[in-house]
């Protein structure tokens, strides 16, 4: 819904490259580190995972390595990179536009004849369509490089096998880039629709926050989901 | 290398305030004020109950349908019940519903102390003598600990439910398959990981969320402020957590 008035907007006046290229940094660094730490601690945690299952069935953690790779290259970088992004995104632009919003600034926009969806909404929502999918990127090599090394140095097993592309296919990484892109679609919209519709003080912001980042986390839950199901007959 | 610092410092400032206020609550974990008890409970969990179920079904849904990619790849059909339960009681249960909660309730949390500490209430407690951490603070910790490990395993049912409906829906395998599979091959060591994992969880959600509401600056914007960065670190905080503590149950209950 959000999205077909930002379209509409979007018809009649672009947004500055220069305020997209901000928000594509703004958003893009600011979530690098989360993400970034986030996917290390993954990786060397489903490694410890796949290590307890591998020593109950097979018996050795090289056989599993290029399954649980193309598992965080489909599903975990995506979902968790997803959900890591949103959770600082969506907090950081719903406490901004809350913020604006209860602050009148926005409708001070409005009288300036400046529309508040192109002005503050689109930059957000382009930057995180490029920023969510290279986010997503780092986060699997990141867990990827954690697991490697976690395999080799704690385990004493071949490390090597975690980066073994064996399984990996296209469908694969088609799967994950649509899940990027629609979550990155959808994180910026959820927060902009909570955060400019915050009324009535303080206490608006804080309720805009809660209920901006609940709503982008569940709408990546749903999108991995949904996509995941999409793409299940071309396994 | 400054931002390094500046992180290492922000890190060492968020553990001390973190155990300063652990401190603080357990010192006053006999008197607390009850009605504040309650009344949290149900802002934080009950009323967080509709959206634990609805992330219960889909984590479930999800977990079902990759693991049953590789069941099917492999052959052991059979098997998806016991990967599908394993991976969801250790990691993506906890996990996946500790970041969702880090939202809900440490936003929330954080968002309402905030507006109690800028609006100058909490020093007009102490101003009357009454000690705003009995009253206020330390029922809320605990309200949000006893949501999240409540939430955790209510989520936890509702999501095998959904997991075998899922199994069924798209993978072909029958109820009792499934779910014989899962009984017979989780053990009681598996579900107390779990536990162990969501109570870590909540208690970091909660200590956390407190701490960036009570160190709030600003009026409107810091509010936000406080609330975006209770996310944050609460989401920071779950995966370390997470990567200490898996290796560590893993070895004490296999």
């Amino acid at each position: 819904m959000l999205l077909g008035r930002l379209a509409q907007a979007l018809r009649w006046e672009r947004p500055s490259w220069k305020a997209v290229l901000q928000q594509v940094v703004e958003l893009g660094l600011g979530s690098l580190g989360l993400v970034a730490t986030g996917m290390a601690f993954f990786g060397m945690v489903i490694v410890t995972i796949a290590w307890a299952q591998a020593r109950k069935y097979t018996g050795n953690i090289t056989v599993v390595g290029p399954a649980y790779l193309e598992l965080i290259i489909r599903e975990f970088a995506p979902l968790l990179s997803g959900l890591l992004a949103a959770s600082r995104q969506a907090a950081a632009q719903s406490a901004e536009l809350g913020a604006m919003a209860v602050n009148e600034q926005v409708e001070a926009l409005e009288l300036s004849a400046a529309d508040p969806l192109v002005e503050l909404v689109a930059p957000r929502f382009f930057a995180s369509l490029v920023a969510l999918p290279a986010l997503t990127i780092v986060g699997a090599m990141t867990s990827v490089a954690a697991a490697s090394a976690t395999v080799s140095l704690a385990f004493g097993a071949d490390g090597a096998s975690f980066a073994n592309t064996r399984f990996v296919g296209p469908m694969d990484v088609a799967c994950a880039g649509v899940k990027a892109v629609l979550m990155g679609a959808y994180i910026p919209l959820a927060a902009a629709y909570r955060g400019l519709g915050a009324r009535g003080g303080a206490a608006a912001v804080g309720e805009a926050v809660t209920d901006g980042v609940v709503e982008a986390c569940f709408g990546c839950l749903s999108i991995d989901f949904m996509v995941a199901a999409a793409f299940l007959p071309f396994t | 290398m400054r931002a390094l610092g500046r992180a290492v410092l922000g890190l060492l400032g968020w553990t001390g305030a973190v155990a300063l206020l652990a401190g603080r609550c357990g010192a006053r974990l006999g008197g607390l004020n009850g009605a504040e008890l309650v009344r949290s409970l149900v802002s934080f969990g009950a009323r967080s109950l509709g959206l634990a179920a609805g992330a219960g079904a889909l984590i479930g849904a999800t977990v079902v349908l990759q693991a049953g990619v590789y069941a099917n790849q492999f052959g052991a059909r059979l098997y998806t019940g016991w990967a599908a339960g394993y991976a969801l009681l250790w990691e993506f249960g906890p996990l996946l519903l500790g970041l969702l909660m880090a939202a809900r309730i440490g936003a929330r949390n954080a968002a309402e102390l905030a507006l109690l500490t800028i609006h100058g209430q909490l020093e007009g407690l102490r101003g009357i003598s009454l000690d705003p951490y009995r009253l206020l603070i330390a029922p809320r910790v605990v309200a949000g600990v006893l949501s999240v490990l409540a939430l955790s395993q209510a989520t936890f049912l509702v999501a095998v439910g959904f997991e075998a409906l899922a199994a069924l829906a798209m993978l072909g395998l029958p109820l009792r398959v499934f779910l014989g599979a899962f009984a017979e091959m989780l053990h009681l060591g598996d579900v107390i990981a779990g536990l162990t994992k969501s109570l870590a969880f909540g208690l970091a959600i909660a200590l956390v969320s407190t701490v960036a509401g009570l160190r709030v600056e600003g009026g409107a914007r810091g509010v936000g402020r406080a609330a975006a960065s209770a996310v944050l670190v609460s989401c920071a905080t779950i995966f370390g957590l997470d990567f200490l503590l898996t290796p560590l149950l893993a070895k004490v209950l296999s």
